[in-house]
């Protein structure tokens, strides 16, 4: 009994807020339940919605898109940017705490100065501009495709920072000797790089690539932001979460749909997961 | 194999209870209250939800309440606030919950899916004779579709003037003292100015909302209010409107994708030259924006109905409330002309109380723009209409404004995106 005393507490605060949120959801989606309660079991009525819901399959080729666009910078970049700061030279401290800085500054702090800086007449165009590089401004946050690119930029420059840590951490557990041994044989730091370096730090690399993936299948602050809320031109770079938000929220929110809709998300977001994991078996 | 049964019978137990727990979720909320007038004594502890005003009004809401209270010994009004941002999510918590406060602060938008659920008291049931206390287009904008009663005392009112920039309407061969009274004036102002700025500057920052379509004179529902018909001859016509000012750079390209506020941050940055606004944003500018301010244009509401939009928030009591008799006294007292026009002279709202806007304040101009654009305000609602139906939700407002946006970069025609936004909000609204 006492090892459950003991368990209690924990066991209590997962119930309450993740399974039953979590069976509740798988409940609710399949019905017709309204935010304001009520609902009757509808089968697979929502599942059958969406495959006929054309922002759906728009938000999910967005989300998909998404963490092709973003994950291999959000393995390779900070990688680099680690290898860069790691060395011990003087006032290196102050560009590991710069490029930090985005990972603290709020999401919203940052979407608004990405805005000033990208909007129709905003510094970037406005200095393309008097530079005469463009005649007329890019349209980075009113094109449907400029304007996923312009997130993903963000999610990318964001995420330098924290990815940048973790392989700080994983650099400092490579062996100096085997690094020696190597310059010994005749190596070159490229190459060192890739037969030292590289092999050792892989399964950082797979766990970063594993949790950007999830988190950019999830995006949903930077599109929604940098679109003014509104899913981008036609509400045609609306992402899964942006779509979940949207039909499942306020007074008239369909909680049924939107439960569906989480449930498919969980459920793409799990094989992801899975599938990178499988990957990182495979190598091994 | 005894521990594993033991563990996947512990699994079914949890999911069970599980599944359990989540069926309540099915059946909280929208439980069915009693109608008809509201006796009893007032008397007791209410509760009385605002919509972001503690921070700047508190001493007046204070001020309020204490006064109910002494004159209406034993009772005790709790006062909330919910800030701006997620007010919805709060009173759908609190309804799903049935704990909405016994007096509350709504817009017609949010009242709509309140009263679908019978969370409200209807009013013309309950206080039969309140109707005649306020003015008639503010007392209709809570009247719910297909009904003939109100579900809300209305509250404080607004309605805007067009702002204009002078200088830039000079600047582009347009001239400051005509500036556009219809949206076809709109449209031609807007050609003219978006081709001797060579695209420059724009006229306008987004596609016509709903509102919009009501003022051009649209059907927007059929009468009985379970239809939308803004798919009419008249719809296509305005939205073709906005599609010539598009193609010439006269609309921004931010239109596409901007809201109300995202629109009038542009006309601050003198990006465009003309928007909507209210009384309010006169301060605005004021502070924020003087260069624009020393250049203001104030002209009337574009209007083919000659009605303009109001915009309007009430006070509603819960059906569920133990005090309803209280709630109502508060509810019509918070309400009343007399706070009503005191609360208009500390914020630039309007009331909504009969006669209270023929107070010297709302008819003198002393020549100061502040008070020509509240006298043109006041003047203005007396005839003012909520064009926005009440069972417009938001889902509704994105997907006219995706639709919309179809047009403007030519992937659907005016016809084919109102139709397919019509059939759209009928759906939502049938569900």
């Amino acid at each position: 009994m006492t090892p459950w005393l003991f368990l209690l507490p924990g066991l209590l605060v997962t119930l309450l807020f993740t399974v039953y949120p979590f069976v509740n959801t798988a409940v609710l989606s399949f019905t017709d339940a309204k935010v304001l309660g009520g609902g009757a079991f509808t089968g697979l009525a929502n599942f059958s919605k969406m495959l006929d819901d054309p922002l759906f399959w728009v938000a999910l080729r967005n989300s998909a898109l998404y963490v092709v666009g973003v994950v291999p910078f959000l393995v390779i970049l900070p990688l680099l940017l680690a290898l860069l700061v790691q060395r011990h030279i003087f006032g290196m401290a102050f560009f590991r705490a710069a490029f930090f800085t985005p990972v603290v500054a709020s999401i919203v702090v940052i979407s608004l100065i990405w805005t000033w800086l990208l909007d129709s007449r905003g510094l970037v165009n406005n200095v393309l501009s008097v530079l005469h590089v463009i005649s007329s401004p890019i349209p980075f946050l009113t094109d449907q495709t400029l304007l996923l690119i312009s997130a993903m930029l963000v999610t990318i420059w964001r995420g330098l920072g924290y990815y940048m840590i973790v392989y700080l951490a994983a650099l400092a557990n490579v062996p100096r000797e085997l690094h020696e041994a190597a310059e010994v044989d005749g190596a070159g730091a490229v190459r060192r790089f890739f037969s030292v370096t590289v092999p050792i730090i892989r399964p950082t690399m797979v766990l970063v690539g594993a949790l950007s993936a999830v988190a950019a299948f999830r995006v949903f602050s930077e599109v929604y932001l940098l679109s003014g809320t509104s899913g981008g031109p036609a509400g045609q770079d609306t992402t899964l979460v942006m779509l979940i938000r949207q039909v499942g929220t306020g007074l008239s929110g369909n909680a049924g749909y939107a439960s569906a809709l989480s449930l498919v998300l969980f459920a793409l977001t799990l094989g992801l997961l899975l599938v990178t994991l499988r990957l990182n078996r495979s190598d091994s | 194999m005894q521990q594993v049964n033991r563990v996947r019978r512990m699994a079914a137990v949890v999911l069970a209870a599980g599944l359990m727990a989540s069926g309540c979720g099915l059946s909280g909320g929208g439980q069915a209250p009693a109608a008809g007038p509201a006796d009893g004594q007032v008397t007791g502890t209410i509760s009385f939800q605002t919509w972001n005003l503690r921070a700047k009004y508190s001493d007046y809401f204070n001020g309020v309440i204490k006064k109910f209270q002494v004159e209406h010994p034993g009772t005790t009004i709790t006062w909330l606030d919910q800030p701006a941002d997620g007010y919805a999510d709060k009173l759908s918590a609190d309804a799903s919950a049935n704990a909405l406060p016994d007096v509350v602060n709504l817009s017609p938008d949010l009242a709509f899916p309140l009263y679908q659920r019978k969370l409200l008291v209807d009013l013309d049931q309950a206080v039969p004779d309140a109707v005649k206390e306020y003015l008639p287009g503010a007392w209709q904008g809570f009247v719910m579709p297909g009904q003939r009663d109100s579900y809300s005392f209305p509250w404080y009112l607004n309605t805007g003037p067009v702002f204009y920039n002078k200088k830039l309407f000079a600047d582009n061969g347009l001239d400051p003292a005509k500036p556009p009274r219809t949206y076809t004036e709109l449209r031609d102002q807007a050609l003219v100015l978006a081709a001797k700025s060579q695209g420059a500057v724009a006229m306008f920052g987004q596609t016509p909302g709903i509102e919009d379509f009501g003022l051009y004179g649209v059907e927007l529902m059929n009468p009985q209010g379970t239809k939308f018909t803004f798919n009419s001859a008249k719809g296509v016509e305005l939205t073709e409107l906005f599609k010539q000012m598009y193609d010439v750079k006269a609309l921004l390209p931010e239109a596409l994708t901007a809201t109300y506020t995202g629109s009038g941050k542009k006309f601050m940055a003198q990006q465009v030259a003309l928007s909507s606004g209210s009384a309010y944003d006169l301060k605005n500018f004021k502070t924020d924006a003087p260069g624009l301010y020393a250049n203001i244009g104030i002209t009337t509401p574009m209007t083919n109905t000659g009605k303009a939009n109001m915009y309007l928030q009430g006070v509603s009591v819960s059906a569920n409330s133990k005090n309803k008799a209280t709630a109502l006294a508060f509810a019509r007292y918070v309400t009343n002309a007399e706070n009503q026009l005191a609360f208009a002279k500390i914020v630039t709202i309007f009331p909504s109380t009969t006669g209270t806007l023929n107070d010297p304040y709302f008819t003198t101009d002393d020549g100061t723009d502040d008070a020509r654009v509240r006298v043109a305000a006041a003047k203005q609602l007396a005839t003012a209409v909520n064009y926005t139906p009440v069972s417009f939700t938001d889902q509704m407002k994105s997907i006219l404004r995706n639709e919309l946006a179809n047009v403007m970069l030519g992937k659907s025609t005016a016809q084919q995106a109102l139709d397919s936004a019509v059939a759209q909000c009928n759906k939502l609204l049938a569900a």
